[in-house]
């Protein structure tokens, strides 16, 4: 009896740490990519970014399913899928890291941070710094907007000499997200 | 007691602070995708589907026998039977296309279902899909000096079921059983058989032997005895929007309907270069 009493003390304990973290996080955010080819400009987009910021860790962590982009022509996408992203076997592409100067969270501003972490995307993993604005819309929710740049090359996606005026090397991200509090 | 323990125990797990996110699939089990690289493989018509919306554009050839060589570019200069067709998906299911081919000048407006996908997880172990054509030959026969044929006699027919299956990343196989109709299959046409009826059993494959492209094979046994079967070989290749298909086959024939009803060259000298590319264009905004 006395052990479970303890137990239960002990839980309660847990349980009043997150309650009052600062987690926010999203399951519908935006990711974006534009190919700028000599021949051929295309846009990527998917809904389905999940992320998760937590100001009192001070800890990121995005993913998204590489499946759920869409570029408005499913031959186009079919390929991507199967020849470029091989999201058979590297279905997801991640973001875990952190900020470099956490803000202090005042509604109704906006704060230009960098973050710094892991992106791993078709097996490889780099660690870079992506700058994004903060903007904190009221004390339970807050928007992220994110641009960075992603070299096919880095990340062991080859673009065949035949193709190399239709697909850019160079692939410009933006995520845009709302996030909520947990 | 022991129930107090037990939900404050639950509500713990419940808001423990994640450290990370538990990576979801947005969907489980995934339709096969890319069993062919095209709609279409060689000249039969794949399990291949087009998203609502989408366009696709075929322009196929097929040009002399071989046996001339080098004096006829291999049959280059022999004349090329060309098809355009034209396919747009109204939904992930079902399209509906139209198609020229010069020989006869033949209009042919087809649809295809898809009725099964195959899975991922081979909960779906085939894809199989429907395919109707209706055609009409629109040759000039005035220098006949019997009166040429009107518009019923020249119409013909086609249906096939396509039952496909991707095996593995490199071999994938497609069974189509087939038949055409030909309303008055008349001499003057460019087709042997003299039957109404012509049945035959399509059959398909794809060897990927780089992550872009395929050897193909194309064997359509044909089930009219007096018509030699029809046998094609060639290579599928990816390049950006463009799928190029380059193969040798024993028939001039684009369609179907020809297909079963047109004659096929016997002996490795009979064999006639053909070349499509396809692409596929999104209309409407998304």
């Amino acid at each position: 009896m006395i052990n479970k009493i303890f137990l239960l003390l002990i839980s309660l304990f847990c349980v009043n740490a997150p309650v009052y973290s600062q987690v926010f996080q999203t399951e519908s955010g935006s990711v974006s990519f534009l190919s700028k080819a000599p021949l051929n400009e295309f846009t990527g987009t998917s809904q389905k970014l999940n992320g998760l910021i937590d100001l009192e860790k001070n800890l990121l962590d995005f993913y998204i399913d590489l499946n759920t982009l869409k570029t408005g022509i499913s031959l186009r996408d079919k390929h991507m899928r199967d020849n470029y992203l091989e999201t058979k076997k590297y279905p997801f592409a991640e973001f875990s890291g952190k900020l470099n100067t956490p803000p202090a969270l005042e509604v109704g501003k906006i704060y230009e941070v960098i973050a710094t972490g892991k992106f791993k995307i078709h097996g490889v993993t780099k660690t870079i710094n992506v700058p994004g604005k903060i903007k904190v819309v009221s004390a339970s929710q807050v928007d992220l907007n994110a641009n960075f740049k992603v070299l096919l090359s880095d990340y062991k996606i080859s673009i065949p000499k035949v193709v190399f005026y239709e697909l850019a090397e160079e692939q410009d991200v933006t995520i845009k997200a709302v996030f909520q509090k947990k | 007691m022991k129930k107090i323990f037990l939900f404050v125990f639950a509500f713990n797990i419940c808001t423990v602070a994640m450290a990370q996110l538990e990576r979801k699939l947005a969907v489980e089990d995934r339709p096969v995708e890319l069993t062919f690289h095209a709609p279409r493989h060689i000249n039969l018509l794949t399990v291949e589907p087009l998203s609502k919306k989408e366009l696709h554009f075929a322009i196929m050839h097929t040009f002399g026998t071989i046996d001339g060589g080098l004096q006829n570019l291999f049959g280059l200069d022999n004349g090329a039977n060309i098809q355009l067709s034209f396919e747009y998906g109204f939904s992930e299911k079902f399209s509906v296309g139209i198609a020229r081919a010069s020989q006869d000048k033949m209009y042919n407006v087809y649809g295809r279902y898809h009725l099964l996908q195959q899975t991922e997880s081979g909960s779906m172990p085939v894809s199989l899909s429907f395919m109707g054509s209706a055609g009409v030959n629109s040759s000039n026969y005035d220098f006949l000096l019997a009166e040429a044929p009107d518009f019923r006699e020249r119409t013909s027919f086609a249906f096939q079921t396509m039952i496909a299956r991707k095996f593995s990343d490199k071999l994938s196989l497609q069974l189509s059983p087939m038949l055409a109709y030909f309303t008055s299959p008349q001499p003057i046409f460019l087709i042997q058989s003299r039957e109404q009826m012509n049945l035959g059993l399509g059959m398909s494959g794809k060897y990927r032997f780089t992550s872009k492209s395929s050897f193909t094979l194309q064997y359509i046994p044909n089930f009219n005895s007096e018509i030699r079967n029809n046998l094609g070989l060639g290579i599928d290749i990816e390049a950006g929007g463009h799928v190029f298909q380059m193969y040798f086959v024993t028939s001039q024939a684009l369609n179907e309907q020809y297909l079963l009803a047109g004659a096929n060259g016997g002996g490795i000298d009979k064999f006639r270069i053909g070349f499509n590319v396809n692409r596929i264009f999104a209309t409407g905004g998304r």
